[in-house]
């Protein structure tokens, strides 16, 4: 049980808020973070046309064999990516309250610019009581 | 539960194997010359040869039907020439235009890359040679099993089945080792032809129709 990380993508497909919680994942620099987000932001609108049966949303989870993406996908396009083990049942709970943090610290903030980079200490400090209690 | 549809690939990126079992979304036909002979008879582009077998005896009715062979060969390789069989579909001259999906050709494609950039994910974030595993959506799961050779073998399932990769590991083992990699006449990884063959398509059915999670 662990929580590797936190993206937050806009609904353009850019990176606009990246938080490591654990060790476990390879390190990254920020502007590989920026293209793995453009690639998932991709992948999501690819999967939902490729249905096999009726209409499908885009995809929720992408598992590995040590690791999971869990993705939340909001009304208004922006997509909410945690980073978990693959023992990690909380995940959707805790990405709805990573929404609901998101609402009040972020998009409550009139010095926010929508859809640019998230610089809000609130959200940092709220979003790290959040996953960092989860924490083992 | 259920089962969908089964891609196999080759490490040359292209579609060499398609079958599909629950699908109401099925593919349309490829575009000319966007498929190779011999993935799946249903699928393939005909515009010519409408009656080049109708005065011929061996019409193929069912893959499981092969004891009309004329010539006593066990192994046994799809003829791109030959008309498309109605595999296990009721009604295959209506699947090019009643389907609303993507033609298959296109459709082949973006599983391909979805799986690719998928691989090519996992493997960044964890930083050593893992393998990506499965997606689900709302409406499906895909899984994915690959081999030392660069095959891989991409399924279709309902959102709520387990893992499948060990049941395309016997796919991989069982029908694929026996009917393709045995085969003298599949040429595999000739770029030019798909893999199908009547035993491995028969073969591949009667396994997966077989599982517990396929009703």
């Amino acid at each position: 049980m662990a929580i590797f990380g936190l993206w937050v993508i806009n609904k353009a497909g850019g990176l606009v808020y990246q938080r490591n919680f654990a060790d476990g994942l390879a390190p990254l620099t920020s502007n590989e973070y920026l293209v793995l987000a453009g690639t998932l932001h991709g992948i999501h609108a690819i999967t939902s046309r490729l249905s096999p049966s009726g209409s499908s949303s885009g995809v929720q989870i992408i598992e590995g064999e040590t690791f999971k993406l869990n993705i939340l996908l909001t009304a208004t396009g922006t997509k909410f990516v945690l980073l978990t083990s693959l023992a990690e049942t909380t995940a959707d709970a805790l990405l709805q309250k990573v929404y609901d943090i998101y609402s009040d610290a972020v998009m409550k903030n009139p010095f926010h610019t929508p859809e640019m980079p998230i610089r809000s200490e609130a959200f940092d400090t709220r979003v790290g009581t959040l996953i960092g209690s989860g924490q083992s | 539960m259920t089962i969908h549809s089964l891609y196999i690939y080759d490490r040359h990126c292209t579609c060499v194997y398609y079958q599909d079992w629950h699908r109401t979304n099925r593919p349309k036909v490829a575009a000319e010359g966007g498929m190779l002979p011999a993935v799946c008879a249903t699928i393939y582009p005909t515009s010519q040869q409408p009656e080049a077998n109708a005065g011929t005896t061996l019409t193929f009715t069912s893959p499981r039907n092969t004891l009309t062979s004329t010539t006593g060969v066990v192994v046994a390789v799809s003829d791109s020439q030959q008309q498309p069989a109605p595999l296990l579909q009721a009604n295959p001259t209506s699947v090019g235009t009643s389907s609303s999906g993507l033609p298959f050709d296109e459709e082949a494609k973006l599983v391909y890359g979805v799986v690719i950039s998928l691989r090519n994910m996992i493997k960044k974030l964890a930083g050593r040679d893992e393998s990506f595993v499965n997606y689900r959506t709302s409406g499906y799961k895909l899984h994915l099993f690959e081999t030392q050779t660069g095959y891989k073998f991409v399924m279709l399932s309902d959102p709520k089945a387990d893992s499948m990769r060990f049941i395309l590991r016997q796919i991989y083992v069982g029908p694929f080792l026996e009917y393709v990699v045995r085969n003298p006449l599949v040429k595999m990884d000739s770029r030019e032809q798909g893999i199908d063959n009547e035993y491995f398509r028969a073969s591949v059915d009667r396994l997966i129709r077989g599982l517990s999670v396929f009703q």
